[in-house]
């Protein structure tokens, strides 16, 4: 069976998440949207995937591969724009051929997540975190077997480390990989992807962390989507680039031990790390993990 | 940077960034303004489009100087959403009145 993919377009509501390339390939809950998509439609029945991508087909097709993961068929053809729902069922689907999953799964445009239309994803920071948090109980799909709900609406990843001093309160999730330290408090409606690090006393309330991304020491992500050193506050779309990295950075910028201890000092510098030797160890047992 | 000694009131602004080049001479020149009458420090950071650690340590200061005077408010004015957003990243709202006009 076939079935047609739109992925979306750069949407001018939420600018600040084609930092990730692709709107289509933006990470959540360890994978993408695209992902969770084709898992979704794989499982009713699909065996040939087509994807539209009006933005970085490159990049889309280098996150979904072949398919073979999901035991699919995945082509992926670039396209100028987004084509209309009409316009590409007379482009890609004249005939409503037999070969196709019933509508509405024969074409797919990707403004939500798997069953979830009432919960777009791209018209606001503020739908786009509503739509996470909603997706937190379905996030955990049967290939996922490397997060456990460890208590009644708290997920954490099976490599993550969460000191027994920190505080999780439902919902909330910590990937793959995550170290949150003694003192932090995670949740409610918390979502801290892979990689992550929320240091000792920082809080992360109704907040979305990205990918390798520290948190520093007694900072606080409330009403906010955190990556790298971009801190947008979903209520308000105010978006700040936070100019200290012991505050708020990318990880992926600790990459040697020099680097990790440039950091280490930064942090001691601010009178942050006297009792926080669990965080440096961690910062440095990366850096052997690093990629590249 | 402007500073106005209006009897109970200091009044700062002006301030179009806090940071490791300015904050010293920030918090100085606000400490030296107080005088024993002055019970209300006004910092407007309207015009303020950039502040760093530094910039923050500098309030951190003024609000420790002010603590240890009974009854002295610091008020901060009209911050831009990003400078809200820092102060609220590092908790330091909970410290001062910030107050819109």
């Amino acid at each position: 069976m076939k079935t047609l993919l739109i992925c979306p377009s750069r949407r001018p509501a939420v600018p600040h998440l084609v930092a990730f390339g692709p709107l289509a390939t933006t990470p959540v809950f360890g994978d993408s949207v695209i992902c969770y998509w084709i898992e979704h439609l794989a499982a009713l029945g699909a065996r040939e995937v087509q994807v539209v991508a009006p933005d970085g087909a490159a990049q889309v097709r280098a996150a979904v591969g072949d398919g073979a993961r999901w035991g699919v068929r995945v082509s992926v053809v670039a396209a100028g724009v987004e084509p209309a729902m009409d316009e590409a069922a007379l482009q890609y689907n004249p005939e409503k051929g037999p070969g196709w999953l019933p509508a509405p799964h024969d074409i797919i445009r990707m403004s939500h997540l798997p069953g979830r239309p009432a919960m777009p994803l791209y018209d606001s920071y503020a739908s786009w975190f509503a739509a996470l948090v909603d997706w937190m109980p379905f996030a955990r799909t049967p290939s996922r077997v490397r997060v456990k709900e460890e208590q009644p609406g708290i997920w954490v990843g099976s490599r993550a480390r969460v000191s027994p001093m920190a505080k999780l309160v439902a919902p909330c999730w910590i990937g793959d990989q995550v170290f949150v330290e003694a003192g932090a408090e995670v949740g409610p409606g918390a979502i801290i992807e892979d990689r992550s690090i929320v240091a000792g006393m920082a809080r992360v309330t109704q907040g979305w962390v990205g990918p390798d991304t520290f948190v520093g020491p007694m900072t606080s992500v409330a009403n906010s989507l955190a990556w790298g050193c971009t801190l947008v506050n979903w209520q308000t779309d105010s978006a700040l680039h936070v100019p200290d990295p012991f505050l708020l950075s990318s990880l992926t910028k600790l990459k040697t031990a020099e680097a990790t201890d440039r950091f280490g000092r930064a942090l001691a510098a601010n009178g942050w790390t006297g009792s926080h030797s669990h965080l440096i160890d961690e910062l440095h047992a990366r850096v052997g993990n690093a990629p590249g | 940077m402007k500073i106005e000694n209006q009897g109970e009131c200091v009044s700062v602004s002006e301030i179009l960034e806090l940071t490791a080049a300015n904050s010293a001479h920030f918090r100085d020149e606000v400490r030296s303004a107080l005088s024993d009458s002055s019970s209300l420090i006004e910092i407007n950071l309207s015009q303020t489009r950039f502040m760093d650690s530094s910039g923050l340590g500098a309030l951190f200061a003024l609000y420790r100087a002010t603590a240890e005077r009974d009854g002295v408010v610091l008020r901060l004015l009209n911050p831009i959403p990003e400078i809200e957003q820092l102060l609220e990243l590092t908790q330091m709202q909970q410290l001062f009145e910030i107050v819109r006009r």
